[in-house]
């Protein structure tokens, strides 16, 4: 299944930055070499509070499909839901995908609804 | 037919006994909601989260001439040598009569607080809190 497709109450994005090393000499001097030209590293960070325990659990099976960490993917346009900016500025910059940066966490807030937190990274 | 209520048609039975010489009673149901507004909503929305009940009662601090004392039984709850145990709930049924219909809310409760004293020109009374524990036993108000 795909990621689930449901506005999340909570949003917290990173742009990242693009590839490139600073060196710095004794005179203070700095020196910075620019490695790619694409940005990458973006973080982004949604909690989908008191959700049903059956839609909780629907994220569990898309960490499983995607490998945990290992297999990149794209969101649904829900994850943007409130969003009024162009809608490319809080995804995954151009070439890159999201990944899970760790497991998804799930509070059990009372019988049958849950709290849920998913952290994704943008990789190229 | 019209009927106000009055405190003349309050009741108060603590494990099946009309308790006597109560002064008052009031008890409070709390509902927490939990929040499911999501981003882009204009609006709050919310779900039933876990309810309580609680509430208080003031008795006489009275003895009826046969040793019956409402009101000792009450205190005896927290009041013990022994301390407070699982088994120390009590079934409350806070009622108001209509004729021969009875308006109840029933529930099991722990005897959360009482205070009792003497003043000089005052009539003696306790004072009782408790705390519901679980779902109401019945509701027929």
């Amino acid at each position: 299944m795909a990621y689930p497709s449901i506005a999340p109450t909570g949003r917290s994005f990173n742009a990242g930055d693009y590839p490139y090393k600073t060196y710095k000499a004794q005179s203070g001097k700095e020196v910075r070499i620019l490695y790619g030209d694409k940005r990458t590293g973006m973080t982004l960070d949604l909690s989908y509070d008191n959700i049903a325990d059956t839609t909780a659990d629907d994220f569990i099976t898309h960490y499983d499909e995607t490998k945990g960490g290992f297999s990149s993917f794209t969101l649904p346009a829900a994850f943007r839901t409130g969003w009024t900016g162009n809608t490319a500025a809080i995804d995954a910059a151009t070439g890159n995908a999201w990944r899970y940066d760790g497991p998804p966490e799930i509070r059990s807030v009372r019988p049958g609804i849950s709290s849920v937190t998913v952290k994704l990274v943008g990789v190229l | 037919m019209a009927k106000v209520y009055t405190g003349k048609d309050g009741r108060l039975l603590l494990d099946g006994t009309d308790q006597i010489k109560v002064t008052n009673w009031s008890m409070t149901g709390n509902l927490e909601t939990l929040e499911t507004t999501s981003l882009g909503d204009s609006q709050r929305t919310f779900v039933p989260g876990v309810q309580e009940f609680n509430g208080s009662a003031t008795l006489l601090y009275y003895n009826d001439g046969t040793g019956r004392n409402d009101a000792a039984t009450a205190l005896k709850k927290i009041l013990k040598v022994a301390g407070v145990t699982d088994s120390d709930t009590v079934d409350l049924r806070l009622r108001l009569v209509e004729g021969n219909t009875n308006h109840d809310v029933r529930l099991t409760a722990y005897i959360t607080s009482v205070s009792f004293g003497a003043s000089v020109g005052e009539v003696s009374s306790a004072q009782i809190s408790f705390q519901g524990t679980g779902a109401l036993t019945e509701v027929t108000i």
